[in-house]
């Protein structure tokens, strides 16, 4: 046993570990909403408007492009949220225009003068560069998640299966949406350095998607998502460590083969 | 509703197995933390032609050992992230050799992950030579590396850098401070005389004109005497504008320039494309930062440049 946790004497995998045990659940919680709303090329979105995020704050010369970043993302999100909740007959179209329209941008500007490949690790992301100061900020992030989680979780449930109904209870289901646009903005912002563009929406999707496969009611839904993401994380972390590759890919291998297997299981299951 | 938790308990375990199981194989592999004994001397070196100057240095010493940080495969090492077997390695190194001028993008990291590690920074003395207005001129072309670091492509700066690292390692470890003085003469003889060699067959290429397709070649053509009439800087990330290209074709025919220098694997395509607008020969050169782990191959590669700058020459003056 000594030889697996050998990884752990160091500390910037300490930090790592802390920051897998904070983000994976974040992700597992925000995966679950997102994919009962059916939400994931929305994130996606947000994931691609990072690029354009940190365009912008060059452009302006501001010099914490994070905060141009959370910033744009955020308008981004609530603009989508806008526009998709009007034309509710193509909202993967509308979608990707805006995506592909953000991240032109980003590129057009981040390649100027040969300058790109400075920005190239957000492509990947690099969880083990984390600092102790961005691991609070992640805690903060997961706390106000949680909040958000126990408080508006049924009444977007509610949103999410029938809006007109929910409106009908007098559920602020509009406010709802714009909340959850803008807590899904921050969430992808905020971890998006240590998980990549590229991969982020998977970490997203897949463990509410193979849970999906499994559960029978809500609270099994989360539970499973939740037990998923997190066991997906630790161990894509440690194997990432033995077999020295990148730590982001790692983990959403795993989430992909637990995908699978919950997805045959259901198939043979037959439910 | 039973099976459901018992297959989700059997997957997650099975999946741990296979993890451990995929661990135990690969430990044996890559960097073991442990292996390292008390008295043994790591250096570690930051990229390819620091870790063939110090295993010209200190190679076969007894007691001393040499390790290169698993840098990329391709590309340059502005943007390489360090991996977890580099942070290990990093943490036991008694001192790091690297070139400096802003190389390693990731020094900066590794000094606030470890702000006891020595670092040895080969290039020091040239870059502090380069005057500050020039620097900020170079950023205006929109490198993002500041100033043209790769001057282990020079002949008299890589003897710099290689004595700067001998007398670095004789400090940082007088316990073979002899061996090291001793083979950095050496390899510094063996540098010298290609150094004379070359500049006999290059005589003929004072004042003539050429264009880069990497920076690391200025200096090259600084070493010889040629004029860079054009450059472009071509990158792993890099995205050439139709504009740009336009601009280099018009510099290569107003100036008549015959000769183009190039690296085989991002000025491959653009090579070709210059070769077919204009009379201009691309030569690829080897930009010696990727190879075998052999202590000759930075004389090699040098030698192989010179040879095919040399026939450059000579076939443009038949033109």
């Amino acid at each position: 046993m000594d030889d697996i946790f050998s990884w752990l004497r160091f500390d910037f995998m300490k930090l790592a570990f802390g920051a897998v045990l904070l983000i994976t659940p974040l992700f597992g919680l925000m995966g679950t909403m997102i994919v009962s709303r059916k939400m994931a090329f929305f994130s996606d979105a947000l994931g691609h408007s990072a690029l354009t995020g940190i365009a912008v704050g060059i452009v302006f010369g501001i010099g914490d492009t994070n905060l141009s970043m959370v910033v744009f993302a955020i308008v981004f999100a609530l603009l989508l949220n806008k526009i998709s909740s009007k034309h509710a007959e193509s909202v993967d179209t509308i979608i990707s225009v805006f995506s592909s329209l953000s991240i032109a941008l980003g590129l057009a500007i981040l390649s100027r003068g040969g300058n790109f490949s400075k920005y190239s690790s957000l492509l990947v992301g690099d969880i083990l560069s984390i600092t102790p100061k961005e691991l609070l900020y992640l805690g903060i992030l997961l706390a106000a998640t949680l909040g958000f989680w126990c408080i508006c979780s049924n009444y977007l449930q509610a949103a999410s299966i029938h809006r007109a109904l929910a409106k009908s209870k007098h559920i602020p289901v509009s406010l709802m949406e714009y909340l959850f646009a803008v807590l899904a903005a921050l969430v992808v912002m905020l971890s998006i350095k240590w998980v990549g563009i590229l991969i982020i929406n998977a970490l997203l999707i897949l463990p509410a998607a193979a849970s999906r496969n499994l559960s029978e009611n809500l609270r099994e839904y989360h539970f499973f998502a939740l037990v998923f993401s997190v066991f997906s994380g630790i161990l894509g972390l440690i194997i990432s460590y033995y077999a020295n590759v990148a730590t982001g890919p790692a983990i959403v291998i795993i989430a992909a083969i637990i995908y699978f297997a919950t997805y045959l299981y259901r198939r043979c299951a037959g439910t | 509703m039973k099976h459901k938790y018992l297959f989700v308990a059997a997957l997650l375990l099975s999946l741990s197995l296979a993890g451990v199981g995929f661990v135990k194989v690969s430990t044996g592999a890559g960097y073991d933390g442990e292996k390292k004994g008390e008295e043994e001397f790591l250096i570690v070196t930051s990229f390819y032609p620091m870790y063939i100057a110090c295993l010209n240095i200190a190679g076969n010493c007894e007691g001393v050992t040499v390790r290169n940080l698993s840098e990329p495969q391709t590309g340059c090492l502005h943007d390489y992230q360090l991996t977890p077997e580099d942070m290990m390695m990093l943490s036991q190194a008694d001192v790091f050799v690297v070139n400096g001028g802003g190389m390693e993008g990731f020094l900066t990291d590794a000094v606030k992950e470890y702000p006891d590690l020595k670092i040895l920074e080969a290039g020091e003395a040239i870059f502090s030579e380069t005057p500050e207005t020039e620097a900020a001129d170079e950023k205006d072309h929109g490198h993002d590396h500041g100033e043209n670091a790769h001057v282990w492509m020079s002949i008299p700066h890589y003897m710099e850098q290689v004595s700067a690292i001998g007398r670095g390692l004789s400090e940082a470890d007088p316990a073979h401070q002899e061996e090291y003085r001793t083979r950095t003469e050496e390899y510094l003889e063996k540098i010298q005389q290609l150094y004379q060699d070359a500049k006999k067959r290059l005589a003929g290429a004072q004042g003539r004109k050429i264009v880069l397709f990497h920076e690391a070649f200025a200096f090259l053509a600084e070493d010889y005497g040629m004029e860079i009439a054009g450059e472009l800087d071509l990158d792993e990330e890099r995205q050439i504008s139709a504009q740009e290209t336009a601009e280099l074709l018009e510099v290569i025919r107003e100036k008549e320039v015959g000769v183009l220098l190039a690296e085989s694997m991002y000025g491959k395509d653009m090579g070709d494309t210059i070769q077919k607008e204009t009379d201009c020969r691309v030569y690829y050169l080897n930009t010696l930062v990727r190879g075998e782990e052999d202590a000759a191959s930075w004389l090699e590669g040098m030698e192989e440049n010179i040879r095919l700058l040399e026939e450059a020459l000579a076939s443009e003056e038949g033109l």
